[in-house]
């Protein structure tokens, strides 16, 4: 018998933590602490607790399928190869469109990036980073110069005022919660804002219910006290920013009067005030936030009011201070960094800039060159391009998502993707999205690789392989390099391991630069930027500059504006979404670990009592909800932790798929559809 | 020939091990003898793995590989029991060799009270133990209070009453007790533990006590068992260890050592208990009211023992898929190891949220040790 430990690194969200996999004779049977870890110290989340159960699932993808009169028929990896490469030679460049992964490791997402523009010379790449913190890279860029957290998990803890808005960060990223716990007990202030009284709530000092879609008429009221207070940090104003009377002229408004402020979010006034006054005079303070910011039709405005507040109180480039956007997914941050979007290659070097395009074509050496120097299709473009103009997308290839469940408005990505002519999809496990492919390819997962990812503070760490993938299943950058093989590019996809890949992605990535396997392998690890083999990585952003050209950053003053869709007569209600700390995005992984299932098996609609009692509905009773994108039959969760006139729905369970519901109204610059907010009724379903 | 309550200078024959094992190598060589010849068919030990800062358990059944578990880890907080049940005991038939500290010769023992494991089957190399201190917090320590460099420590350890570091370019010490009451040094639960010796290993070995020309050089082991005296034995007759009879002042010494850590440990359950004492419900209540339901207090335990899976998350008060849970969560769980908890500081050390969850099920057992006759019998060790 043999018995090892591997450290590795969550699958789950984005915080980072470690732990070790358990390995008997050659097979993953538990999970075990890793106490060196400095991000969780050998402390995990359920998740974190229960990350192997379904490794061995039966149901693991383990042979390429091949679909045949509508049913999938198993094949070789060469008949898989061959349908594919002929398929894929078939099309023009910009008729094909792929999907990265936040999911998998920075090494594939830079691979498929490289598929993408190299062997297929399309520009429509991007992944689900779109549907989490799009607003968060756009607005942060425009406030700072850098789209990233500013500061680190760790030194949340040294913060004197924690402000949590849009985040449940005790079910989301439950050790960065542990953060705010910390601060707590070292003296600090908690404010909370959400429409649900959740976890997290229940720690906060401060707790602001608060009507989903009033953020920035929020953050500008309390810009508005704290200045007429003259809490203000003057001093950082005129030394490290600009546009600040411009910021001013708007806040100041009449409209954003603390008065005017409640009637729109519901806050009373007082909590307003007392919010205002612990930001102004409690310092440092860090402000984490996550989705509730971001998913919204004014997702960048949001995010840039978020760091208009921190600028106007001096709350960044110290430990404790900061934009803390927490990132939702394990290796979101990394795709990003790996240029899976449609305008940029790796580090945000933008695609249409010609020197970068240069260097990119140059480096990769394909002799037929590469892509158009020209921005791609978003996700969500992707998804309104196949239905609204057939036949100018024909084929995709998705890794590691599965946009059937995780994006707005299901019915609408339903016809997308059958609008498609080749659909490949590349998984562990045959997902809603994997059944309506052409050929779908079986993939290791977290557990059977080595490789790279980056959590929300920019801390890049490693995966260790603890045990061989199913079946026939395969580690997707192999499978993305002999597929490029298989199309005539084997010279430019000569890898033999993980590591090689990592080395060609710090040679072209100027924040990874001073990054390789050796440095990465120790338990600290590195946050980026990182640009030269002697620095020992930047845990805080913006210390002394702004990553603007002038090294200042921009206030921009942002009027509020109302989610697209509000309640009205027919649908009287607010509907917004969420995760729940036992369960992961679209459930492939947490509803085949038997503990996490036992645990929640199913999905609910949490609905106030008085709106319950008014629509004579009851708890646990099976309810229809309705929007104008569709309908599902979901159990109530009568519950007063959620403000009058709010309903939520977890967005795990395809049985009652939150996303059926939801509207596709996209923010105009981020392009990320509003999850948060829209109209929705409730009806009692009446018996036949 | 050796016999229970003996005590011997030891250590290893080979030049090697003794040069890369702690004082004098000698559970090293034990541990290579007992699988070398055939004893046990597997050894269980720690060995380095990132750094001194990181303690990885370690299963062996090449000799060769027995060396690399030499040296000691202060760092080291794991707890091998449950390791034992959950991996390597399930089929009831190898043999163990399993190098331990006082802690997990006391889950050993509740678990094999309970029929998780067999100890009839193992060989327990006991080591004494002062306390270990948790990894990330003793890099912060030696940061902060030490002003050094963690990643250029090279040795830790905790003598005559101070946390001694050497690095590069030099060494210094500190009082444990100074750093302690600034909320470094040892964990929690290591602080109150009475349970220095474990005396229910079948050899206690340790540095207290080794003086004269040995000191440095070879580990002082008391026999505690046929089991234990028949291993010493062997393995002098094997050539693999050499032993000496402990000096009579060095057996005092080491129970004043033993007598200074025991006075220690009531020191600070005095200090713990009472200020628990003076809000206990309040106490529990807030505490527990950041519970995620991570369950890694009850995965870590090595006396709890979750139900069926299906079992898990329901009950009729405990609610499945809410947190904070219902208090009977906890309530239930100190229940269940109110008359076993060891004090081994898991449920503690790996709560998500920081709640001191070992100190309530410590006080719990202590409280009720004084008050009732425990029904699985009076435990062997006392803690």
């Amino acid at each position: 018998m043999t018995l090892q430990y591997v450290a590795t690194t969550c699958p789950y969200c984005g915080t980072g933590c470690s732990f070790n996999l358990v390995v008997q004779d050659g097979k993953v049977v538990g999970t075990a602490p890793y106490r060196r870890s400095p991000v969780n110290e050998g402390k995990v989340c359920p998740k974190g607790t229960y990350a192997h159960e379904f490794v061995n699932s039966p149901d693991r993808l383990t042979k390429p399928l091949i679909k045949k009169d509508g049913k999938f028929v198993e094949a070789t990896w060469d008949e898989a190869y061959s349908l594919i490469a002929k398929k894929f030679k078939s099309y023009k460049p910009d008729e094909f469109a792929a999907l990265a992964s936040a999911r998998v490791s920075n090494e594939e997402n830079y691979l498929l990036m490289k598929f993408a523009r190299g062997v297929m010379k399309s520009r429509h790449i991007d992944h689900c980073a779109r549907l989490c913190h799009a607003s968060t890279v756009a607005g942060l860029a425009g406030a700072f110069g850098s789209g990233a957290m500013t500061n680190s998990i760790l030194d949340i803890a040294e913060s004197k005022c924690v402000f949590v808005l849009g985040s449940n960060t005790f079910e989301q990223h439950p050790l960065i919660g542990r953060k705010i716990v910390q601060a707590k007990m070292n003296g600090a202030k908690v404010i909370y804002a959400d429409p649900r009284y959740t976890a997290t709530a229940r720690q906060a000092d401060l707790y602001m219910p608060f009507v989903s879609g009033s953020d920035v008429a929020i953050l500008n009221g309390l810009m508005q006290e704290i200045i007429k207070n003259g809490w203000e940090d003057k001093e950082f104003i005129a030394k490290r920013t600009k546009d600040y009377e411009k910021l001013k002229e708007v806040v100041m408004k009449d409209a954003y009067s603390l008065e005017n402020v409640s009637k729109i979010s519901g806050i009373p006034v007082e909590s307003l005030k007392t919010a205002a006054e612990w930001l102004g005079t409690t310092k440092p303070g860090a402000i984490l936030y996550s989705m509730g910011i971001t998913q919204h039709t004014v997702g960048v405005d949001n995010v840039k009011s978020v760091a208009n507040i921190q600028m106007l109180l001096g709350n960044l480039g110290k430990p404790g201070s900061g934009v803390n956007a927490l990132r939702g997914q394990n290796n979101v941050q990394g795709a990003c960094d790996m240029g899976a979007l449609p305008v940029v290659f790796t580090a945000y070097q933008k695609v249409t800039d010609a020197a970068v395009h240069k260097k990119f074509a140059d480096a990769w050496g394909f002799p037929d060159g590469i892509c158009e120097p020209k921005n791609g299709y978003e996700v969500t473009v992707m998804m309104d391009v196949l239905t609204d103009n057939p036949g100018e997308l024909k084929c995709m290839y998705i890794m590691g998502e599965n946009p059937m469940l995780s994006d707005p408005d299901l019915n609408h990505v339903r016809h997308a993707l059958e609008s498609l002519e080749f659909l490949v999809v590349q998984d562990i496990f045959l997902t809603e999205t994997a059944e309506m492919a052409d050929v779908v390819l079986p993939a290791a997962c977290y557990a059977e690789r080595n490789g790279t990812q980056t959590s929300t503070e920019r801390r890049v760490q490693m995966w260790r392989k603890a045990q061989d993938p199913p079946g026939e299943a395969k580690e997707d950058w192999q499978i993305i390099s002999e597929l490029a093989a298989k199309m005539g590019y084997a010279k430019q996809f000569p890898y033999q391991s993980a590591e090689e890949i990592f080395t060609e992605v710090a040679a072209v990535t100027p924040s990874y630069h001073g990054m390789n396997y050796e440095r990465l392998s120790k338990p600290e690890a590195l946050h980026w930027p990182c640009p030269t083999l002697e620095h020992p990585g930047t845990p805080i952003l913006h210390k002394e500059k702004f990553s603007h050209p002038d090294g200042l950053g921009i206030f921009t003053p942002i009027e509020w504006k109302p989610p697209a869709e509000v309640p009205d007569a027919e649908y009287p209600f607010v509907l917004t979404t969420g995760r729940v700390l036992w369960h992961w995005h679209t459930g492939s992984m947490t509803r085949r670990s038997a503990t996490l299932d036992a645990e929640v098996p199913t999905g609910w609609i949490e609905i106030n009592p008085e709106d319950a009692k008014a629509l004579g509905i009851k708890d646990k009773e099976k309810v229809r909800a309705v929007t104008r994108r569709g309908s599902v039959e979901v159990p109530a969760k009568v519950t007063k932790d959620i403000m009058k006139g709010i309903m939520f729905m977890p967005f795990h369970f395809a049985e009652c798929a939150a996303n059926i519901l939801t509207n596709n109204a996209l923010d105009p610059i981020a392009k990320i559809p509003e999850f948060k907010a829209c109209a929705v009724k409730v009806e009692k379903i009446m018996e036949a | 020939m050796a016999a229970i309550g003996d005590m011997f200078y030891t250590w290893a024959a080979d030049a090697d091990v003794l040069k890369k094992g702690e004082c004098g190598g000698a559970i090293t060589a034990l541990q290579q003898y007992a699988l070398s010849s055939g004893m046990v068919d597997a050894v269980l030990a720690v060995r380095k793995g990132a750094d001194i800062y990181d303690a990885v358990p370690t299963f062996i059944t090449n000799p060769a590989e027995v060396a690399e578990t030499a040296g000691s880890l202060h760092c080291g907080t794991l707890l091998l029991s449950k390791l034992v049940k959950d991996y390597l005991d399930s089929n009831k038939t190898a043999r163990l060799g399993v190098t331990v500290k006082g802690c997990d010769t006391m889950g050993l023992i509740e678990l094999a009270k309970r029929d998780a494991v067999d100890l009839d089957r193992l060989i327990l190399l006991g080591v004494n133990c002062g306390g270990s201190v948790s990894p990330v917090l003793a890099r912060k320590m030696i940061r902060e209070k030490f002003e050094v460099d963690p990643d250029l420590v090279h040795k830790e350890e905790i003598d005559k009453g101070q946390f001694i570091i050497e690095y590069e370019g030099g060494h210094k010490g500190i009082k444990i007790d100074d750093l302690e009451d600034e909320g470094y040094g040892r964990r929690s639960n290591c602080r109150r533990c009475l349970y220095k010796v474990p005396r229910q290993a079948d050899l206690a070995c340790g540095n207290w006590g080794v003086i004269g020309d040995k000191a440095g050089k070879a580990t002082f082991v008391e026999v505690c068992s046929k089991k234990g005296a028949n291993l010493l034995d062997a393995a002098v007759k094997a050539g693999a260890v050499k032993t000496e009879p402990a000096i009579p002042k060095g057996i005092e010494i080491r129970g004043k050592v033993e007598g200074a850590m025991l006075n220690l440990g009531n020191k600070w359950r005095k200090k713990n208990f009472e200020a628990l004492a003076s809000d206990l419900w309040g106490t529990i209540g807030r505490e527990t009211g950041r519970c995620i339901k991570c369950y890694s207090c009850i995965e870590n335990c090595p006396v709890c023992f979750p139900a069926a899976e299906d079992l898990k998350g329901k009950s009729r008060m405990v609610i499945s898929g809410e947190v904070p849970p219902n208090p009977m969560f906890h309530l239930r769980r100190f229940a269940h190891i109110s008359d076993s908890c060891i004090n081994c500081g898991q449920c503690e050390e790996l709560c998500p949220m920081d709640i001191p969850l070992a100190l309530f099920s410590h006080a719990i057992r202590t409280e009720g040790d004084s008050a009732f006759e425990p029904k699985l019998g009076k435990a062997p060790y006392t803690n």
